[in-house]
Order: C-alpha cells, then sequence, then structure tokens
C-alpha cells in the first residue's frame, strides 16, 4: 500500500509520532555526521543524511544493558524494558540489518528483551543519500522489503509513503487530513528518484560464489597483510549493523550481595572471544580473528550473507582497513 | 509474557558433594522450584549454564542420565573464576542453572550397535552420561567399550565405579580399559598387573592401538581435551571408521548456549556451525566440512 506525504506535513506528520513513543531520528551531532538520538525539536531532524556511525541495532540490542538484577541469595530477578519508541529515518540497509538481527535472536530460542523492543519500536524508513562506500546493490540490500512500518520514498516536494504493517496503517489512519494518494506523475518521479539514488552507488563487490573462495582463501597472504596492520581495536564490530556478539558479565554492588547481570557488546576481533577458562583460545591470532570476521560478514548461515555494504566498517576503522578492497584481492578479480 | 525466557536460571540446591581429585568435584543438584522440575529433561552430551549470582556463568556438561526429575549430577573441574568459586560452595548451599542445551548425543540412533567409548581425562564426564544411558537401556545397545585415559590414578574421575566395571564390566559385556600417562603410577601398574589388556601405560590411542575394534556395526564416541581428537580419529579412519561413525563433543566459549552471543560461531562460510546450539556433539563429518570445528 503506497500513499503520499508532502514534505511541508512532515513536521505535523512526526508531532503525530509522539502517541507511539519516544521519537529518535537522525539529529546532527558530529562533523562526521547524524547520530539517531532522541528528538526534542523538529528542527534537528535530518532526514538527508549519509550514514550514522552506530546503527539502529543499539536501540534492540542495547551497548550495555542490564538483564536481570541479582542477589546472592534469591537469584535472579528479570529487568524487562518495555518503554515505547519510534525511528524515524532509518536506511534500507540498516532495516535489512535488523531483519538479519531478527534471524538470530527470534529463532527458536526468542531473546525476551530484543523481542519486546522490536515489538515495542515503529520503524520508518527513508531514501538514502549514497557514498562512495555504499556497496548495498551488491549484498541485496538496497531496498528493504520488510522490517519496517512505513517506508518514506523521497520525490521532490514529497515522500511516497509504503505502509509495512498495521501499526503503520494505524499512523496513516491517524493523520489522514494530510496523506494523499501518490498521482502518475509521482510514481513516474519516484521511478526518477530511484534510479538516481542507485545510479550513486558504484561500489561494487562481487558476492557470487564467495563462500567457496573465502573458504579456499584461507591461506592467502592477504588476511596476514591486512591483520599487520589492524589494530585489533573491535571498531568494525562496533558500528556492523549486522555483528551482534555479546558478553555478559556480574557487576556487584558495594555490598557484595546485590548487583546486575549486564550485556554488552563484544567484538570478535578481541583476544578474549574465543578464550575458554583454563587458558586455552579457539583463535589465538589476529589474522585468524579477522578471517573469521570477513567470514562471518559472508555468511549469517549457509544461505545468507551477514553483511548489508553500510560501508561502516570501512568508513570508520582506524587502520583504513578497507572491507570490499580486502575481498576484492581474496578474490584477485 | 508469553515467551517462556529460556535465559532465565533457575535456584538449584546442593544435595551432596564428592571430592574425585585434587581439582575435580562431582556436586549432586536439586532443582527447587518444583513447576521447573516437569519440565527439566536431559539427554546425553547436552549441557548447562551454571551460575552463581555476582561471579558469572560457566558451560558445564552434565555426567549422569535422567533418572529422578529434577536432580542432575555435574563433574567441575576448578579451572576459571566460576569454577573456583562453585568448588568453594558446600553442601546445602546453591547455584543457579539454565539448560539443558545443545544437541546431545544420537542415542536414538546408536541403538542396536557397539559402542566405543573414547575419552581423555575430564572428557569421561559426558561420556558417563552416554555410559549411564547404555547400562539403563542395556538391550538396546550391543557391546560397549570404553577407553579411558587419565594422567595417573589419583587424577582418575569416579574411580570406584569405574573400577568396579574394570573388574566385572564383562557381565555386563563391558570392556573398560585405562591408559595411564605417568608410567611411574604404582596403583595403575598394579591395575596394569590385574589386566594387562586392560591397563596400559601411555596416551588413550595406546589403547586403541593394542585392541582389537573394528568398524563394523559401531559408532565411536570421544570427548577429551581438543588436542585429543585429532590423534584418536587417526587412530579410528585408519581402522575403517568413517566420519559418520564418529561422535565427538566439543568445547567453545559458550556464553548463552542458545546461539546468540556469537561466541562459539565456527566454520566459514560454506559451513557455520553455533557449538552451542548445533552441536557440542558433531560427527568427525561435521568437523571435517566445518574449518576450525576440530
Amino acid at each position: 500500500m503506497y500513499k503520499k506525504l508532502f514534505k511541508e506535513d512532515l513536521e505535523q506528520f512526526t508531532s503525530t509520532l509522539k502517541q507511539f513513543g519516544s521519537i529518535y531520528g537522525p539529529v546532527k551531532k558530529t562533523s562526521r555526521g547524524c547520530e539517531f538520538t532522541e528528538l526534542t525539536d523538529f528542527k534537528d531532524l535530518q532526514l538527508n543524511y549519509t550514514r550514522t556511525m552506530i546503527p539502529p541495532k543499539k536501540f534492540f540490542l542495547k551497548p550495555k544493558e542490564p538483564l536481570y538484577s541479582l542477589n546472592k541469595d534469591a537469584g535472579f530477578k528479570e529487568i524487562i524494558d518495555d518503554s515505547k519508541t519510534v525511528l524515524l529515518g532509518v536506511h534500507s540497509c540498516d532495516i535489512n540489518a535488523l531483519n538479519l538481527l531478527d534471524r538470530v535472536y527470534l529463532n527458536q530460542f526468542p531473546d525476551l528483551h530484543y523481542k519486546t523492543r522490536r515489538e515495542n519500536t515503529i520503524i520508518i524508513g527513508v531514501s538514502c543519500e549514497p557514498d562512495d562506500y555504499c556497496f548495498c546493490t551488491s549484498t541485496g540490500s538496497s531496498h528493504a522489503l520488510k522490517g519496517f512500518d512505513l517506508f518514506l520514498h523521497e520525490i521532490s516536494d514529497s515522500y511516497i509513503v509504503r505502509v509495512g504493517s498495521m501499526k503503520g496503517f494505524q499512523i496513516i489512519t491517524q493523520n489522514k487530513h494530510i496523506i494523499k494518494n501518490p498521482s502518475l506523475t509521482d510514481i513516474k518521479e519516484f521511478k526518477e528518484y530511484e534510479a538516481e539514488r542507485l545510479s550513486k552507488i558504484t561500489l561494487n563487490l562481487n558476492v557470487n560464489g564467495i563462500q567457496d573462495i573465502l573458504d579456499l582463501s584461507f591461506d592467502h597472504a592477504v588476511w596476514q597483510e591486512n591483520a599487520d596492520i589492524c589494530f585489533g581495536c573491535g571498531s568494525c564490530n562496533l558500528v556492523c549493523p549486522t555483528c551482534r556478539c555479546y558478553d555478559v558479565i556480574d557487576y556487584l554492588k558495594l555490598d557484595l550481595k546485590n548487583g546486575l547481570k549486564v550485556r554488552r557488546w563484544d567484538s570478535c576481533m578481541l583476544k578474549q572471544h574465543a578464550l575458554v577458562a583454563g587458558g586455552l583460545n579457539f583463535r589465538p591470532t589476529r589474522v585468524e580473528r579477522l578471517y573469521n570476521r570477513f567470514n562471518c560478514k559472508m555468511s549469517c548461515s549457509e544461505d545468507s550473507l551477514n553483511c548489508v555494504g553500510c560501508g561502516r566498517c570501512t568508513v570508520y576503522c582506524p587502520a583504513d582497513i578497507n572491507f570490499v578492497e580486502v575481498l576484492k584481492q581474496v578474490r584477485e578479480d | 509474557m508469553t515467551v517462556k525466557n529460556s535465559l532465565t536460571p533457575l535456584e538449584a540446591q546442593i544435595t551432596r558433594i564428592e571430592e574425585m581429585t585434587s581439582i575435580e568435584k562431582l556436586f549432586y543438584l536439586k532443582l527447587i522450584d518444583l513447576n521447573t522440575v516437569k519440565e527439566f529433561h536431559y539427554t546425553p552430551g547436552q549441557f548447562l549454564e551454571v551460575s552463581i549470582p555476582g561471579v558469572g556463568e560457566a558451560p558445564i556438561s552434565i555426567c549422569d542420565v535422567q533418572r529422578e526429575h529434577g536432580r542432575l549430577q555435574l563433574c567441575i573441574r576448578k579451572v576459571g573464576r566460576v569454577t573456583n568459586a562453585i568448588h568453594r560452595l558446600k553442601k546445602g548451599d546453591r547455584l543457579w542453572i539454565r539448560g539443558p542445551y545443545g544437541n546431545g548425543f544420537p542415542m536414538n540412533l546408536m541403538e542396536n550397535h557397539d559402542l566405543l567409548l573414547i575419552a581423555g581425562g575430564l572428557g569421561i564426564a559426558p561420556l558417563r552420561s552416554v555410559l549411564q544411558y547404555a547400562l539403563l537401556h542395556r538391550n538396546s545397545y550391543g557391546s560397549i567399550t570404553v577407553m579411558y585415559g587419565v594422567k595417573c590414578y589419583s587424577m582418575m574421575l569416579f574411580r570406584e565405579e569405574f573400577l568396579k566395571l574394570f573388574r566385572e564390566g564383562d557381565k555386563l559385556n563391558v570392556k573398560f580399559l585405562l591408559a595411564y600417562e605417568d608410567s611411574d603410577d604404582f596403583q595403575c601398574y598394579q591395575l596394569s598387573c590385574e589386566r594387562s589388556d586392560r591397563c596400559m601405560s601411555g596416551l588413550v590411542t595406546k589403547l586403541i592401538e593394542s585392541t582389537a575394534i573394528t568398524p563394523d556395526n559401531t559408532y565411536a564416541v570421544v570427548c577429551g581435551p581438543p588436542i585429543m581428537y585429532k590423534f584418536v580419529v587417526k587412530e579410528l579412519t585408519q581402522r575403517g571408521f568413517t566420519p559418520a561413525q564418529i561422535y565427538m563433543t566439543m568445547e567453545r566459549r559458550m556464553k548463552c548456549g542458545v546461539g546468540k552471543c556469537g561466541h562459539c560461531i565456527t566454520g566459514s562460510s560454506n559451513s557455520i556451525k553455533y557449538v552451542c546450539k548445533d552441536g557440542p556433539v558433531f560427527t568427525y563429518w561435521d568437523a571435517l566440512k566445518t574449518r576450525g570445528l576440530m
């Protein structure tokens, strides 16, 4: 179902979203760009942005979140954050990344914390402004087909709004007076805008058969070359919208009786990621960890990539390791 | 909330502790909440996440077969922060468990076959549950051969139980073989004098070399320190075991147990395994196609 919303009505539209939860959207934070921040003033909203440093996964799998309050004698008591949130202005790649996280967190053992927040969050997508680091057309994530409630496709003076869920339909219904039907001209414009957006994504990574190539290239020199310059800092994991490893830590208060069981993001580039008690490490060297990360990004499972081509790992790598370039070298294209 | 949170730990009480070696104790646990008792089923080869509030959590395999609801045994070596804290607990103290997790051994598939159980050190713990299960359903399985490698007599786990099998196992069609690493160990030497074909100085592979085993209608089940697998598998394949006839159980940093936290993911793009939920029991065929699993 497609509707139309004039850009001049966006402020009014946004104000009606408040009843569905706290609104978070891209707000310019640093010289490097926008971050998803709670929207207190509509003027701060920057829907035309390239990419945030931290992806929207931070709303579903928080960088650090308490899972249980704990007591030495009484054990664990669940802490569930059931606050309602509206995420305004999420790009296709990031929505596709959430769909990949769903495959892990909502499978046969659904994660209650993740599931609760997924259910309590409304996602409103928006067309992106690609740059030279985007390669989402290669990973099949330049369009979000599901995983959102509304999607705002930008055209000249308005948005073509795709309704993706019943909640989205509810929002549309509440804004009846400013929601129109797209005209034939709008549809024509939509096609032009989409074509222009896609034409900006010029970086290409050939992922066809990459699984065999990676498996057979375990000893390729490119891994050691890049491991030599990699700081092993784990920034790539933090900014990756599909990286989802977490660690769980018990924190005790000063009374040594009460505390919190907290989970926080972990990183496969850190040495202790595969370390077990007794000192055995299943990935003791950086080159093994680097190879493992590239493999993991190229396979969520045997039938799916685990990369949405957002370009963050390359943009924010302090050692300037270029994700696409490394894979191209492995392919020897 | 209608969804059951599979990550919430259950309270359990320690009903008995047996000191087995200088570093290993056997803990007998009883679940406290009667509602959870009925739902708590485990099969050989599955593991639990055991936690002490404020200290942390560690994956531990269950070492007995389920007989009574809500009761289980864990053989725990003190090796890290959590297991050291568990070792300080006393009878009557409580700890928290969640699970059971993992696939466990395919006990149904192995029915009507001979079993060859090969363990090194603490690896005997999960295999003990397989052995107990097979003994409990004795008519469903063929002959059982256990090959157990230890450092020395004092490091032998479940000593009384296994010495009984060593001496009287034939009545149950169980051959129990022991290999000991420390050639100067007097007590093990005495055992080898008792039955030179059943107890010998050397590594567990020595037992495979010196025993007539055939792959016909047999499943091999292996558990031990990671270094052991390579050598055991080599011996077994040389004797004609196919990769699908060899089962082994793996260790990893398993923080969640349910395939979320990402620490135990192994393999390359062609075969991805979560050791916690796809395993910890794998065939040697899985290991051959999954890079880094073995």
